[in-house]
């Protein structure tokens, strides 16, 4: 399978400061890619360099098997892009607009009206038609996606496109996200992280202009796996009681004691499971909460963003 | 080629829509309209102003005052109307970020030059020929006997020194980003131009005389001929600004 995207030891600075350092990652075919990072991380800024909008200093960036030029970006043809704030000509309509794009590229007329009739729908906004200067922002950022998928692009950017909606809007977006995963590669910037779990299938965290971290969601949480076990009980006498085990006592060499809860840090998970539910069965001792800990994205992107 | 069409054609839709169309056209009118109406006005106002008593001799009114008037009115004016109205022409492009997407859709970025300077040299040129027909049908009817030797030549001259204006806001909005910049540097352009007329080696050469020395083409002072300079060198710098545009655009960052 043919890697849409792949970018290979870029390099970026403005002035003395430099944004993006040796980076390389690919994106296969087909995957939702998630582009995190914080606000200045250099998110925007690779996004533009895969556009050809600004010049890398050093590195390449291959959409599609093509390398990237920057100014006169042939490879362009095979990505839709969509601004963090996409400004449409606001004296236009919707449908107007975008036929200009679709005309630009070099789409038949034919195509250009069924494609846009099909995306207005799928975008809802089909049934409006003011001018796009009386656009929310949501509408303004449905709208900047139906003219990204115009062309069927191979590659779907998507730089920031939830940052700045209320809940609504953004589970629209996300749900447009998740109905074309499947036509398109789709790399999209963010950083909430929960729009990141619901649609990704890989990620990459950028700090420092270098990826803290990069891989499959499901690889990285097995890797950051944290082996804890939080056991917690309706008051602090049962949890003394607990402890007071000899079967559990050497389990507490790493753990995490409060109130009336206990997480147990160890290498053996399953061994230190079977061991505190046995105790618990045979003493009758009945806890609230019984649970496996696993990574959230949020304490893993905090973790390597520190 | 159909992208210059489709862009062009946006073009079109924004001057329309954002009332360009409409102040050009209103505004050259008006110019057209009040040439030969002062012309005509003129000697009756000051009479009417003058003490009681007092008499003073103004010679009557011809077909040439008419169009001392166009040549007057429409580089002060008109120029500056069509300079100010189009200097946003690229800088808001580049402050509202519209140009990302076109661009991102492959657009070759010389179509964004080209578009833009066709439709403002479409728009100037149909708003001049409004003013000047006006003109013209006005004077006819006010001094039925006047035929004025060289009267299109001179208007082609002024014609095509607005069209450098307008490459110059081309290449001047480029280089600034911005309206203020673009301004400032055709209003530059203009001034250099001036003083480069003080030096009297220079003035054959200098394009300004296509928009200070027309009525001396009407009263036979010059001659066509000595017009042909400017010309070539006018159209040399058209081209120039245009292509400097272009180059300094795809080297720009957005």
């Amino acid at each position: 399978m043919m890697d849409t995207l792949c970018i290979e030891h870029l390099s970026k600075s403005f002035g003395t400061h430099k944004i993006i350092d040796d980076l390389s990652f690919i994106v296969p075919e087909h995957a939702v890619f998630g582009f995190l990072g914080q606000n200045g991380a250099g998110k925007t800024t690779t996004m533009k360099m895969i556009l050809g909008l600004l010049k890398p200093e050093s590195g390449s960036i291959k959409v599609c098997g093509e390398t990237v030029t920057y100014g006169q970006t042939k490879t362009n043809r095979y990505i839709g892009y969509l601004p963090d704030v996409p400004e449409f000509y606001s004296y236009m309509r919707p449908f107007e607009y975008l036929k200009l794009c679709g005309k630009i590229t070099g789409l038949s007329d034919q195509k250009i009206k069924c494609r846009s009739e099909e995306l207005l729908l799928l975008v809802g906004l089909d049934k409006v038609n003011k001018k796009i200067g009386g656009f929310s922002r949501g509408m303004k950022q449905r709208l900047g996606i139906a003219q990204a998928l115009l062309n069927e692009p191979k590659l779907l950017v998507c730089d920031e496109p939830t940052s700045a909606l209320d809940p609504i809007g953004r589970k629209e977006i996300l749900d447009i996200l998740c109905q074309v995963k499947g036509k398109t590669t789709v790399v999209f910037s963010t950083h909430i992280l929960s729009d990141v779990e619901r649609i990704c299938d890989r990620i990459a965290v950028l700090h420092n202009g270098k990826l803290a971290l990069c891989g499959t969601l499901s690889d990285i949480r097995e890797q950051h796996k944290r082996d804890g076990l939080l056991i917690e009980f309706s008051s602090q006498a049962d949890k003394e009681q607990f402890l007071s085990f000899p079967q559990i006592i050497p389990l507490l060499t790493n753990a995490e004691n409060t109130d009336s809860s206990l997480i147990i840090h160890t290498r053996s998970l399953e061994k230190a499971e079977s061991a505190v539910i046995a105790t618990l069965a045979e003493n009758h001792l009945l806890p609230v909460k019984f649970e496996v800990q696993e990574p959230t994205l949020e304490s893993l992107f905090m973790e390597v963003v520190k | 080629m159909r992208s210059y069409f489709a862009f062009t054609n946006k073009e079109f839709c924004e001057a329309i829509r954002t009332y360009k169309l409409l102040i050009m056209a209103a505004v050259f009118l008006l110019l057209g309209m009040m040439n030969p109406i002062t012309a005509k006005i003129t000697p009756q106002l000051v009479a009417s102003f003058m003490p009681e008593g007092m008499k003073i001799t103004i010679p009557e009114p011809t077909a040439m005052d008419s169009w001392t008037q166009f040549f007057k009115n429409v580089p002060q004016m008109g120029l500056i109307v069509l300079v100010v109205l189009f200097s946003g022409i690229m800088a808001n492009e580049f402050s509202h970020g519209t140009l990302i997407n076109i661009l991102t859709k492959g657009l070759p970025r010389s179509v964004v030059i080209l578009s833009k300077f066709t439709m403002s040299v479409i728009l100037w040129t149909a708003s001049y020929i409004l003013c000047f027909v006006v003109t013209y049908a006005y004077t006819a009817y006010f001094w039925s006997d006047s035929s004025i030797p060289n009267i299109l030549f001179s208007v082609f001259c002024l014609w095509l020194f607005g069209v450098l204006l307008l490459a110059s806001i081309m290449f001047g909005g480029v280089l600034f980003k911005n309206s203020y910049g673009c301004l400032l540097f055709t209003g530059g352009f203009v001034i250099l131009l001036f003083l480069l007329n003080i030096a009297p080696t220079l003035q054959a050469y200098n394009p300004i005389s296509l928009a200070s020395n027309n009525m001396a083409l009407l009263t036979n002072k010059m001659t066509v001929s000595d017009f042909k300079l400017p010309i070539v060198i006018c159209c040399a710098a058209i081209a120039s600004y245009l292509i400097s545009a272009v180059a300094l655009f795809n080297k720009k960052q957005i």
